[in-house]
C-alpha cells in the first residue's frame, strides 16, 4: 500500500482526538439533556477522530507521501528559530532592540545578505515603525529593560 | 427613520475628513496587501488591528474593512502583470489576465478588473443597504434556539460550500471547534485545557490564530528563492479597453456581481469560491469557450467582480446577525468588540452612527479604490520591486507586534508561532485553514446557545422543532444534508468535481 498524505493527516487528527479525550477525564460530562463542561470538547474530539478516519478511508485520491517536497523546510526552520528567539526576548529587550536583532538575523542569517545593508535596513525600518506607532498612532510599543 | 435618511446619516459620518482619511488609509493599505504575494487581507487586518486602538469604533471598522475590499482590488494587479495571485481570490484572474498582458493588453485587463470590482462592490453595498436593516430587525426575534439552529445550518453550509473536500472541511472545522472550547466554561466556571496558564483561561484569541495560520504560515511555506520580481508596468494611456472589450465584459461583470454577492452570504471562503464559480459559469455560457486560458476578457471581468461582491456580501450576516461567515469577518467582529460595539441585530439601533457610517464609507471606499487603482497602478507595481528577502522579515515583525499589542500578552505571540507551524503543515497536506478559524469563532457561541436552549426547554431537544424560525432553519439544514446524501448515494459528482471539470474544459 502506498502511504499517502491523507493517511498521515487523518492519523495525526485521530491521535490528537485521543489525547484530548485522555486529558478530559476530570471535566464533568453531564447528560445529553444537561451537558457539563466536558461534553462539548469530548463530542468534538470524537467527531474529529471520525473525520480523520474518513480522510484515511478516502486517502486514495491524495498525493503519495513520497511526492511531497520538503526543500523549503530548512528555510522555514531557520525563520522559525529566529522568530522564536525574538519572541523569547521581546519583553526583556523591548521593541527596538528585539526587532532590530530579528530583522538583522533574518536577512543575514536566513538570507545570507550583506551585513551592512541588513543593519541599516533593520535599524531604519524599526525606528520608523516605532515612531509611527508611538507618535502617529498613539499606540506605545514595549520598552523592555533599557527603557526604549 | 427610513433607509434613505439613515444612509444620509451614514454619509454625514463617512464624509467627515478624519473618517475619509481612515477609509483612504484602509483602501491604500488593502491595495498594497492585495498586490504583495504572501500577505493576505486577513494578516493585513490582524496586523493593523492594534493601530486602531486609539480610534473610535467607526474609524476602526472603516479602515479595517477598507483593507479587506481594497485587497480584492489589489490582488488582480499581480495576477495580471506577474501571474502571481496577490491573494487567493485572484487565482482565476491569473489565467486570462496574464494571457491578456502577454498580448499587450495588460492595461485593458487592469482597467476591466478595476471597473468590474467597482461595479460589483457598489452593487454589493446597495443590496447590503437594502437588506441588512430588515434582516437585523427580523433577527431581534432570535433567542438561543434560533441561534443554535442558525449555527447548525451555517456549519452544514460551510461543509457544502467549501473549496476543498467535505471530510477535509469538516475535519478543519472540528479542529477549530475543539480549540474554541479552551478556557473557562462560561456556564460552570470549569477551566478547560488551560494547563495553569492564566492567559488561556480566556480562551485562544482569533487574532493569534489567524495571523499564525495566514501570515506566518504563508511565510514559512514561501521560500524566498521562489519569489521572482519580473514586473510588466503598463503606461496610463494603455489603460483604456477597446469598445469590443467593454462589450465583452458587461455581462460577466453583471453575472459575477450577483453570483458573488449571493455566495458572500454563505459561510466559508466566499471571496475565493465565488471567483472560481464565476470563471466556470463564464466559460460555460461563453460562445467561445476555447478563448478561455488565452486572454478571454470574461475570464478577468467575471471572477474579479465576483470576489468583490462576495467580500461585501459577507458583511450582511456579520452586521445583521452578528455571525461571521469567514475568518476575515470574524477578525472585523473582534475589532468592533474591542471598541465596545457588539455586531448583531441590535447594532443598527444601538450604534446607528457606526452601522450607517460603515455602510456609507463602503460607497466612498469603492470610488477611492477605482481612483487609486487605475492611475496609480505604476506606483503599486513598484512595491513589487522590493526584494522578498527584505519584505518578509518586516511582515514577521508586524505579525509579532500586531498580536502582542491586542492583549499585551506574550502567550498570544507564542500561540501565533505555533499556529504558523500548524499552518505550514496544513498547506503541505492540502488542508484549508479557513474552516478552522471559523470553527474557533463559532464554538463558544454555539455551545452557549445550545446549553441555554436546553435549560429553557428543561433538557428537551424538541425545542428546536417547536419554535417556527428554528424549525425552518433546521429543515433547511436537513435539506442540505439530504442533498449531499443523495449525491453520495447516486454517486454523482459534487459541485467541486463539476467545477474542476468545467475549469479544465471537459
Amino acid at each position: 500500500m502506498t502511504l499517502r498524505t491523507d493517511h498521515i493527516a487523518g492519523g495525526v487528527f485521530i491521535a490528537f482526538g485521543t489525547v484530548v479525550l485522555a486529558i478530559s477525564g476530570d471535566l464533568p460530562t453531564g447528560t445529553l439533556s444537561f451537558p457539563g463542561a466536558g461534553m462539548m470538547p469530548k463530542l468534538i474530539a470524537v467527531l474529529m477522530m471520525l473525520f480523520g478516519l474518513l480522510l484515511i478511508l478516502r486517502a486514495h485520491g491524495s498525493k503519495p507521501l513520497a511526492t511531497l517536497r520538503w526543500d523549503d523546510l530548512p528555510h522555514a526552520i531557520r525563520v522559525l528559530a529566529i522568530s522564536a528567539a525574538a519572541i523569547a526576548l521581546y519583553q526583556t529587550l523591548g521593541f527596538i532592540v528585539t526587532m532590530v536583532l530579528l530583522l538583522f538575523a533574518l536577512i543575514v542569517g536566513a538570507e545570507r545578505r550583506h551585513p551592512l545593508h541588513a543593519a541599516l535596513y533593520s535599524l531604519g525600518v524599526v525606528l520608523a515603525t516605532y515612531a509611527l506607532f508611538t507618535y502617529v498612532l498613539k499606540t506605545p510599543l514595549d520598552q523592555g529593560l533599557f527603557g526604549f | 427613520m427610513g433607509t434613505l435618511d439613515s444612509l444620509m446619516l451614514g454619509f454625514s459620518v463617512a464624509l467627515q475628513p478624519d473618517v475619509l482619511w481612515y477609509a483612504f488609509l484602509g483602501c491604500l493599505v488593502g491595495t498594497v496587501v492585495g498586490v504583495l504575494p504572501g500577505i493576505g487581507p486577513l494578516s493585513g487586518i490582524s496586523i493593523l488591528l492594534p493601530a486602531t486602538f486609539g480610534l473610535d469604533a467607526t474609524k476602526a471598522v472603516v479602515m479595517l474593512a477598507g483593507i479587506y475590499y481594497g485587497s480584492q482590488y489589489g490582488g488582480s494587479t499581480t495576477s495580471i502583470l506577474m501571474r502571481i495571485p496577490g491573494e487567493a481570490a485572484s487565482v482565476m484572474t491569473c489565467i486570462d489576465g496574464y494571457a491578456m498582458a502577454q498580448k499587450g493588453r495588460a492595461g485593458a485587463a487592469l482597467c476591466i478588473a478595476a471597473v468590474g470590482s467597482w461595479i460589483a462592490g457598489t452593487f454589493g453595498v446597495v443590496v447590503l443597504t437594502l437588506i441588512a436593516p430588515p434582516l437585523a430587525a427580523f433577527a431581534l426575534r432570535f433567542g438561543p434556539p434560533e441561534y443554535t439552529a442558525l449555527l447548525v445550518v451555517g456549519l452544514i453550509f460551510l461543509a457544502y460550500m467549501s473549496s476543498t473536500s467535505l471530510p477535509r472541511t469538516l475535519l478543519m472545522a472540528s479542529f477549530g471547534l475543539m480549540l474554541g472550547t479552551i478556557g473557562i466554561d462560561n456556564m460552570t466556571g470549569h477551566f478547560r485545557y488551560s494547563f495553569d496558564i492564566a492567559e488561556l483561561g480566556d480562551g485562544i484569541g482569533i487574532v493569534p490564530v489567524a495571523v499564525g495560520l495566514f501570515g506566518l504560515g504563508e511565510i514559512l511555506a514561501t521560500p524566498s528563492a521562489s519569489v521572482i520580481g519580473k514586473v510588466i508596468a503598463p503606461k496610463l494611456r494603455e489603460l483604456f479597453p477597446s469598445r469590443e472589450e467593454w462589450r465583452q465584459s458587461a455581462m460577466p461583470i453583471a453575472r459575477g456581481s450577483l453570483l458573488g454577492f449571493l455566495i458572500g452570504l454563505t459561510p466559508g471562503s466566499a471571496h475565493i469560491i465565488s471567483s472560481f464559480l464565476s470563471y466556470a459559469v463564464e466559460r460555460r455560457v461563453s460562445r467561445h469557450p476555447q478563448e478561455f486560458g488565452h486572454g478571454a476578457v470574461a475570464g478577468v471581468a467575471g471572477p474579479e467582480s465576483a470576489n468583490n461582491a462576495a467580500s461585501t456580501g459577507a458583511f450582511v450576516p456579520m452586521l445583521a446577525l452578528g455571525l461571521p461567515t469567514g475568518p476575515i469577518t470574524a477578525v472585523l467582529m473582534a475589532a468592533l468588540m474591542v471598541h465596545g460595539v457588539s455586531p448583531g441585530p441590535g447594532l443598527v439601533n444601538e450604534h446607528p452612527n457606526v452601522f450607517w457610517g460603515f455602510v456609507a464609507s463602503m460607497y466612498v471606499g469603492n470610488v477611492m479604490l477605482l481612483l487609486l487603482n487605475l492611475p496609480l497602478v505604476g506606483v503599486f507595481v513598484n512595491v513589487l520591486r522590493i526584494p522578498y528577502v527584505y519584505l518578509y522579515p518586516l511582515v514577521i515583525m508586524f505579525c509579532v507586534i500586531g498580536v502582542y499589542e491586542v492583549n499585551n500578552s506574550i502567550v498570544d505571540v507564542w500561540i501565533m508561532l505555533i499556529m504558523g507551524v500548524v499552518g505550514y503543515f496544513l498547506r503541505k497536506f492540502g488542508l484549508d485553514p479557513a474552516p478552522l478559524v471559523l470553527g474557533l469563532v463559532i464554538s463558544p457561541i454555539f455551545e452557549m446557545s445550545l446549553r441555554q436552549s436546553l435549560i429553557m426547554s428543561n433538557g428537551n431537544y424538541l425545542i428546536f422543532l417547536q419554535r417556527p424560525i428554528a424549525l425552518v432553519l433546521m429543515s433547511l439544514g436537513a435539506l442540505l444534508l439530504a442533498l449531499a446524501a443523495w449525491s453520495f448515494v447516486r454517486a454523482r459528482k459534487d459541485w467541486r468535481t463539476q467545477l474542476a471539470e468545467a475549469e479544465a474544459g471537459d
